[in-house]
């Protein structure tokens, strides 16, 4: 990049300093020259490999010049040049839109941005999912051709599982972590800041697979389909790995500002509930992530430097994919599902109103999970002929994850009993988070129980299930917590009438676009299929029209967060929910440093009918370490 | 968005109408890669010289001609300098048919690809076609033959199959010679019977996309090159 | 009250329902009880769950527009721990069903004994009992070979009525999954892998196979409708029809597993 070097006015005029501005728009042009710089020396290296290596090489490049045209290289490129560079991006100089299409290592900044690009992506996401439904109205007419239709499958679920594994801990982990454990920022601003802008590359990469002839595989990438696959299941490789590093990064930084940036009185037994679900999720981000990196990077090579390390004919195992994918899979779909079980605990007892009940147990519970998740891999590969001899092990483990995961249920119930229930929009979405997780959980107990799996495997009925747990469980929580903090992440309050109305359309269209799956699942329908029997049409012009429903209903639901965003005049008070967390002592708008002073905590969290109303810090005598 | 307490509409629209804009020109790209994609239909024609008699079925007999190459760029009878893949193995000119319910369809396949051999030597044997297939061929000498066959001794011969699963049509189509002058034909005749309406998937059994791994990536694994729909009506 | 009342009728009702995949084979009828099985103690748990939040959202409603909080109770360790006893010991008696009827589910065999083999499984000297039967999975289509009777080769699956099956489940590319619904066996086809599961015929019918694992553009048409089960004496013209008719082609070897040559990688 050319660096123009001006003396600043702020600065000592011998000093120089970069002064072109670094945003999403220089981003965008350096990640487009490195894309075609890395087609250049990727194709110049002329491997025998279908022009994969130009490919891989040109998303990677691409996705790295991408970073340093954000302004990921100012920093350390003007340290070696011996500029002055500002360790921090010059937040202040950047109004309005800019600020939020500009690296920011604020935290809150990030919230949003991550807000943002993950609304985005579940919007390609669910159109891909309207495709797919609309494909299957008839049981042997296409509407795309099959290859088509299978890209729109594995595009729908990959950019899904993208936006599951970030929506939580991206948008609302990011910004409310450091405000619920007391601190100012994240350990490492810069890493936050990196595992927001791996994901937008990782998107367009994705949505570039189309133009390379799609890729076939759906989200598993099982070899050696997907080195069948043609260029386009490059896509699936880069932005996999770029989602994996997002994951691994921003798990490094959760942890360490969990266990170090704790504000006096903080203690592990004060924490919010929501910061034990975010906590246990980077646990699993940290250590699984890497095991699909790995994965992968052997898939690249089998793609581009004709390795077999999943060709059976040449020695190596499409096995060794199989287990090396689920060992990150599985815990990955904990992932999902933790943060979602800690904002529905966190929620439900400020609309409750009454402390958590069951706090420790639910802590455990939490941690339980996080255990057993790395024990159940398996479970996927009941049928594949791996190891039967290990298959009660694995549907023993699968089961028992099911005792932690009913402690949230327990906490949840415990709450409720004999509370102050305020029906609001947030407490009304998790409600129905607990009866969705409740079908979702009850079937994955019928999925685990090998012989019943025989039949389930691989059917719909693994799909609704999975759907009940990722879009009634997660997205669920997601909706509920965004109806929930939107007032302190924007300052607005989202209108509670129309919530009202998204939440019995959003919960009735999904309870009927997906329990009729289930039936077609166990009435043998497989999964990812483009033609079926012609005696389930009906079945799935039923889940097709509800789908449609369900897809409006989300579209409402922008409609809703953009009026309430763009259009309302209205600003929301400090603590709109008169709920007892710290987020809500805070002013709204939350100033650029959250603290003036760190506080000292003096009670737990959820401290509703305990008599007076003390806030829940004391601001310290002495100034903030900077 | 959070320091100002007056929200300028003009401002918000504007970014709003730009974040939109830039949605659909994004998801229009999207959406056209995904439905202009089918290859044209082909009707299948009225036989003018019935190759099976019909006696008492009251079905009508219709033709489709087709044409398998090695590469879309070597096409003797269906160019198609259209097609982004040159290189790539193929049936042309299209791969969707369109055939008369309860009638009997003569295949004639002008095989120009030279042998890929079959994986499943099973697939040698014809099945499902009524009588056995006519071909007109050069053997291993380069020499000009013709002749009626129910399957192909050596499973090694075979360049593609033509496969109807559903209706359980197997037909080996014999790869061109080495011997045999460049530019030579194989024509594959057969008729095989189709019934009720609806649309069925043909493929090619021979694992004949060549460069990728076991066989069955590229053409074989997109539609409009090694497999289509036979759409009854 | 109304819990155990629901519940007597959800229960009744869940004891109407047939559950798939039907009784053509022992193992079939083993997953369809099991299915049941879990539908009846699932059906209580559903309904207590939904009617302890009705009950909570209609009974502790606060009053409109009165900001009040409820008792400030953090937890009762005894209910705590009565709940993880509780849910734990479902857990452990589903899981103590599903162990004991994987066991049974492998017949006369030990159940370490199914599931894949890479290699050396010698086929064919197996207990005379059994009909081995192998299910070729290739881009698009599953073929069976019988090699009791030659190795001959057959598009559609016949299997004889009150027999002992021994599926070899391998596959000449990608992976594919060999699901005959209403046999109640699913098993994955790895290429190069022998991947051996048991099903005993009860009654004669015809099932469906169907892939279950994507393999790609023609996954969802990889199904045949017409497989069958008969009785012995079909079973034995038929399958004398099938060797007769496939005495002019050479089929390969009968083998546990065919290594696809993978071609060349690349071009």
């Amino acid at each position: 990049m050319s660096e123009v070097t001006t003396g600043g006015t702020m600065l000592q005029p011998s000093v120089r300093r970069m002064a072109l501005p670094t945003n999403a728009l220089t981003g965008l042009v350096l990640g487009v020259l490195g894309y075609w710089a890395g087609v250049q020396i990727g194709n110049g290296l002329g491997f025998n490999d279908s022009g994969n290596t130009g490919v891989l090489a040109g998303y990677a490049l691409g996705s790295i010049m991408f970073l340093v045209g954000i302004g990921f290289a100012s920093y350390p490129l003007g340290r070696l040049f011996g500029w002055v560079t500002p360790s921090q991006p010059a937040y202040d100089e950047q109004k309005g839109v800019w600020r939020y299409l500009s690296l920011s290592f604020d935290h809150k900044v990030i919230g949003i941005q991550y807000l943002i690009v993950m609304l985005m992506a579940m919007l390609f996401g669910g159109i891909g999912a309207m495709f797919v439904r609309t494909n299957l109205l008839s049981p042997d007419t296409p509407i795309f051709p099959p290859d088509k239709y299978l890209t729109l499958v594995s595009m729908h679920s990959v950019l899904m599982i993208f936006v599951a594994s970030a929506a939580i801990v991206g948008p609302f982990g990011n910004f409310f972590v450091p405000l619920m454990i007391g601190t100012n920022r994240m350990a490492f601003p810069r890493l936050e800041a990196l595992s927001l802008w791996l994901v937008p590359p990782a998107l367009v990469v994705m949505l570039l697979t189309p133009v390379f002839g799609g890729f076939q595989t759906g989200w598993t990438g099982y070899t050696p389909l997907s080195e069948q696959g043609g260029q386009g299941f490059d896509s699936y490789i880069v932005g996999f790995t770029l989602i994996g590093i997002a994951l691994v990064v921003s798990g490094v930084n959760m942890l360490t500002t969990v266990i170090t940036l704790r504000a006096p009185g903080m203690t592990w037994t004060r924490m919010p509930i929501f910061v034990w679900g975010v906590f246990s999720a980077s646990i699993l981000g940290t250590f699984a992530a890497p095991v699909l990196a790995a994965a992968l990077s052997m898939q690249a090579l089998d793609r581009t430097m004709n390795t077999s390390f999943y060709v059976s004919s040449n020695g190596g195992s499409p096995y060794l994919w199989q287990n090396l994918f689920w060992i990150f899979g599985h815990p990955e779909v904990y992932i999902f599902i933790l943060p979602a079980f800690g904002i529905v605990m966190e929620l439900i007892p400020h609309f409750a109103r009454k402390p958590l009940w069951g706090y420790r147990t639910a802590v455990v519970g939490l941690l339980g999970v996080t255990l057993l998740s790395w024990f159940v891999w398996q479970h996927h590969l009941f049928v594949s002929g791996i190891a039967p001899a290990l298959r009660p092990f694995y549907m023993l483990s699968t089961e028992m994850i099911s005792i932690p995961t009913g402690i949230v249920f327990l906490v949840a119930f415990g709450t409720l009993w004999r509370s102050r229930i305020s029906m609001t929009v947030p407490m009304l979405f998790c409600l129905g988070f607990l009866y969705n997780f409740l079908i979702g959980g009850i079937s994955g107990v019928f999925l685990s129980d090998v012989p019943s799996d025989i039949t389930l495997h691989g059917s719909y009925f693994s799909m609704a299930h999975f759907h009940f747990t990722i879009v009634g469980g997660e997205i669920f929580a997601i909706v509920a917590a965004i109806y929930y903090w939107f007032p302190k992440m924007t300052g607005r309050m989202l209108n509670a009438t129309a919530g009202k109305i998204h939440f019995w359309w959003m919960f009735i269209s999904f309870n009927l676009a997906f329990t009729p799956l289930f039936a077609a699942g166990i009435l043998d329908m497989p999964r990812r299929v483009s033609t079926y029997a012609p005696s389930l049409q009906g079945l799935n012009d039923w889940v097709t029209i509800w789908a449609y429903v369900l897809f409006a209903s989300m579209l409402f639901f922008a409609g809703i967060v953009i009026w309430g965003w763009f259009f309302n005049s209205k600003l929301a008070v400090a603590d709109p929910w008169h709920a007892r967390s710290i987020e809500w002592e805070l002013p709204t708008p939350l100033p650029r440093r959250n603290f003036t002073r760190i506080p000292t905590f003096t009670r737990p969290p959820y401290d509703y009918g305990e008599g007076d109303a003390r806030p829940l810090i004391e601001p310290n005598a002495e100034p903030a370490p900077a | 968005m959070t320091d100002s307490s007056t929200p300028r509409y003009g401002n918000r629209a504007a970014v709003l109408v730009l974040v939109v804009a830039t949605l659909v020109v994004f998801l229009a790209v999207f959406i056209t890669r995904f439905v202009e994609t089918f290859p044209y239909t082909l009707t299948s024609e009225v036989a003018s010289q019935p190759r099976v008699v019909l006696a008492g079925t009251g079905g009508t007999e219709t033709v489709i001609h087709l044409e398998t190459v090695g590469a879309i760029s070597d096409a003797i009878d269906f160019p198609k300098p259209s097609d982004p893949h040159q290189d790539w193995v193929s049936y042309l000119p299209t791969t969707t048919f369109k055939v008369p319910a309860n009638s009997v369809v003569t295949m004639v396949i002008d095989q120009e690809d030279s042998a890929s051999g079959l994986r499943n030597p099973f697939w040698a044997k014809a099945q499902g076609i009524i009588g056995p297939f006519h071909m007109k061929y050069y053997d291993q000498n380069g020499n000009p033959q013709e002749g009626d066959f129910t399957q192909l001794d050596d499973a090694s011969t075979p360049a593609h199959t033509f496969a109807i699963p559903d209706l359980g049509v197997f037909v080996p189509l014999l790869g061109i010679s080495d011997a045999a002058p460049a530019g030579s034909i194989n024509t594959i005749t057969f008729s095989f019977r189709v019934g009720k309406a609806g649309t069925y998937h043909w493929q090619c059994f021979v694992p004949c996309g060549s460069g990728t791994i076991y066989g069955n990536g590229g053409p074989m694994q997109t539609l409009g090159y090694m497999g289509g729909f036979l759409v009854v009506q | 009250m109304a819990w155990a009342v629901l519940s007597v009728i959800g229960v009744v009702v869940a004891l109407q329902v047939n559950m798939p995949p039907g009784n053509q084979t022992q193992q079939a009828s083993d997953e369809s009880s099991l299915l049941h099985l879990m539908l009846i103690l699932s059906t209580p748990v559903c309904i207590g769950v939904v009617l302890f939040i009705l009950y909570s959202v209609f009974a502790f409603r606060a009053a409109p527009g009165k900001l009040d909080d409820g008792p400030s109770r953090r937890g009762n360790l005894r209910m705590q721990w009565a709940w993880v006893v509780a849910t734990a010991v479902i857990v452990f008696a589903l899981a103590g069903i599903g162990i004991n009827g994987l066991a049974n589910s492998s017949a006369a065999t030990t159940f370490a004994s199914s599931g894949a083999s890479l290699g050396s499984q010698t086929v064919g000297t197996s207990a005379s009992d059994r009909l081995q039967v192998q299910v070729i999975a290739q881009q698009w289509y599953f073929t069976y070979r019988y090699p009791s009777y030659g190795g001959a080769e057959s598009t559609h699956l016949v299997l004889p009525v009150n027999a002992n099956i021994e599926f070899h489940v391998t596959s000449t590319d990608v992976i594919h999954s060999f699901w005959a619904y209403e046999l109640g066996v699913k098993a994955d086809a790895n290429p190069g892998v022998d991947n051996i599961t048991y099903v005993t015929t009860t009654s004669t019918g015809s099932f469906t196979v169907r892939c279950a694992e994507l393999c790609g553009i023609w996954h969802g048409n990889m199904f045949d409708t017409e497989g069958k089960v008969v009785s012995q004496g079909d079973f034995a013209t038929w399958v004398a029809n099938l060797q007769s008719s496939e005495s002019s082609i050479t089929l390969p070897p009968y083998a546990p597993q065919y290594f696809p040559s993978p071609r060349v990688k690349g071009t």
